[in-house]
């Protein structure tokens, strides 16, 4: 039994509570939940030719099945697959390296990865359209080599906007990976190698498995923001093809603006979202299970 | 002499390391040397000019998106960090009702990509009829920001230790005391943290501050993005390389700030 003294110390702990989070949850609830409330109240109205009509429709969703809006979607999920995929290709050695440093060279490494990590996005994103423009870097030194003899599109193409997601994201996943590779002990892979296992038996069977949760983490941190690019497809890819950012952008900051058909896209984008993270989640469930038994 | 397997794989760990500081480095070092190139058009170096620095400084959009940028970056770094450190310490509380649910409302938008953020808070600031400028960008940015600083600052409460204010409270200390002597000091690392991420989170910000900023108020990142858009490219790149310079200067205090604290404590 708790003694009544208790009982108030402990109604006083919670009301001290409520006053502190108070602040941060109303401004959550009013700037975070209740504008996804209006963009859901959106997406069931009609668009009248330049303003919003106060009518319940399903046209914004029956559009996204009928007038081609499921293309970007693809478009991005790809990109978001393509970037996931090559930045853990590039960022697990990159990682292990770093773990395997010594204490005084981790630090520098870290800091090496960390500069263009906090480099404004715009900045990194601009300097590839110099590097890879028409008449930029790229094409010059080619030219100058005798590998081309005239310029090639480089800028503006799909190719460029991976090139420039992996350039930009691939810190999200070394910083992961690198947290838990650093704290993988290395003597179990010399003791499988002293057991007889080979570097890529012992990879697959110790490295891996131990490092799974860096990868998850990576792969989010670098999946979610991709598939919601706008930034990067707007300033180095075709704008033939367009990206769902792109396409939602466009239509709230294009006049007329379409608020339902943007509200209809986000929704359908986070839904997106929602079913991977519980992919992801399954996934990782299933590992834990399968390790812990 | 035997190359071990172990060898040539530290050695292709080494490789893929250096083609990745390649990567990372070599764009950015391109936009830092073509700053000082006397020409109009990228290709071909044409000479050393200090120029369009000297443009960039007589500039005035330049300067006032830069004003706003930092208004903003230091506001809402202000507000958030504060609201940050309220809610952590509210959230030490692991008997609190409305636990979870506050804990669900700050992790879900880091799961979320930004420009739904956007998105909506520009339907919100559209629906309830409110000018676009200042303060919108403002309340989009501190509640972006929020999430990160209650997770840094609640990471740091994690590993606190209790029996320093047990200790205090039994030598008779006030709640008070106990909290600006002890409690305090000992998470001003975890809150400086919070701080300099909110800062660098607000001034990196480009989509939700282009859905939120209307006509008229630009931050950096959104004049930046309008030039290269117009095409008169000539003076972001000495205006990229003071903000590289920047985030070098930011790092270095970062290391200092984390360094004088630990001795100080």
């Amino acid at each position: 039994m708790l003694s009544s003294r208790e009982v108030l110390q402990e109604k006083k702990k919670n009301l001290s509570s409520w006053l502190l989070s108070l602040p941060s949850m109303i401004w959550l609830a009013f700037f975070f939940l209740v504008p996804y409330l209006i963009v859901v109240f959106y997406s069931f109205l009609t668009q009248d030719i330049y303003d919003v009509k106060f009518e319940f429709s399903l046209d914004a969703y029956r559009q996204i099945f009928t007038n081609g809006y499921l293309q970007p979607f693809f478009l991005s999920f790809k990109l978001a697959i393509y970037t996931v995929v090559i930045c853990l290709l590039l960022g697990f050695p990159v990682a292990y390296y770093m773990a395997r440093a010594n204490d005084k060279l981790k630090n520098t490494l870290l800091i090496l990865i960390i500069i263009p990590f906090w480099t404004n996005l715009i900045i990194r994103i601009f300097s590839w359209r110099i590097f890879l423009s028409y008449s930029g870097v790229l094409n010059g030194v080619l030219m100058k080599l005798g590998l081309i003899s005239q310029p090639i599109e480089i800028l503006r193409t799909n190719l460029a906007v991976i090139l420039v997601m992996v350039y930009v994201y691939l810190p999200y996943m070394i910083l992961p990976l690198y947290s838990v590779l650093e704290k993988l002990d290395f003597t179990l892979l010399n003791a499988a190698m002293d057991l007889g296992a080979n570097e890529i038996k012992s990879f697959f069977l110790i490295t891996l498995p131990l490092a799974i949760e860096g990868i998850f983490a990576g792969s989010l941190l670098v999946f979610i923001p991709a598939l919601g690019a706008y930034l990067i497809p707007q300033l180095v890819g075709n704008q033939q093809s367009l990206y769902i950012g792109q396409v939602i952008t466009y239509k709230v900051k294009n006049i007329p603006r379409n608020w339902p058909m943007a509200s209809a896209l986000s929704l359908t984008l986070l839904f997106m979202v929602a079913i991977m993270l519980l992919i992801i989640y399954a996934i990782y469930r299933h590992h834990l299970a399968k390790r812990s038994s | 002499m035997k190359l071990s397997p172990t060898k040539v794989y530290k050695g292709l760990n080494l490789t893929a390391f250096s083609l990745v500081m390649i990567f990372l480095y070599i764009p950015i070092l391109i936009l830092i040397v073509f700053s000082f190139n006397d020409s109009r058009i990228i290709s071909g170096w044409q000479g050393f000019t200090f120029k369009y620095y000297i443009q960039l400084f007589h500039n005035p959009a330049i300067g006032e998106a830069f004003r706003n940028t930092m208004l903003i970056a230091g506001l809402s770094t202000v507000i958030s960090t504060t609201l940050g450190i309220m809610a952590a310490l509210g959230l030490e509380n692991k008997q609190f009702k409305a636990r979870k649910g506050l804990l669900a409302l700050i992790y879900t938008p880091l799961v979320i990509p930004d420009i739904l953020m956007g998105v909506s808070l520009a339907l919100l600031f559209n629906f309830t009829r409110i000018n676009t400028g200042m303060v919108t960008v403002l309340i989009a940015h501190v509640t972006f920001c929020i999430s990160y600083t209650v997770i840094v600052i609640q990471s740091r409460l994690e590993g606190f230790d209790y029996s320093l204010v047990e200790a205090a409270a039994d030598l008779g200390a006030k709640p008070h005391y106990i909290f600006w002597r002890i409690k305090f000091p000992l998470m001003l690392p975890g809150i400086i943290a919070a701080a300099l991420l909110a800062f660098t989170l607000s001034i990196d910000d480009f989509i939700i501050t282009f859905f939120t900023s209307g006509r008229g108020f630009d931050t950096l990142p959104i004049y930046v993005e309008g030039t290269i858009r117009r095409g008169t490219i000539t003076t972001i790149n000495a205006l990229s390389t003071l903000m590289i310079g920047f985030t070098l200067f930011l790092v270095v205090i970062t290391k200092r700030i984390r360094k004088i604290l630990i001795s100080a404590l």
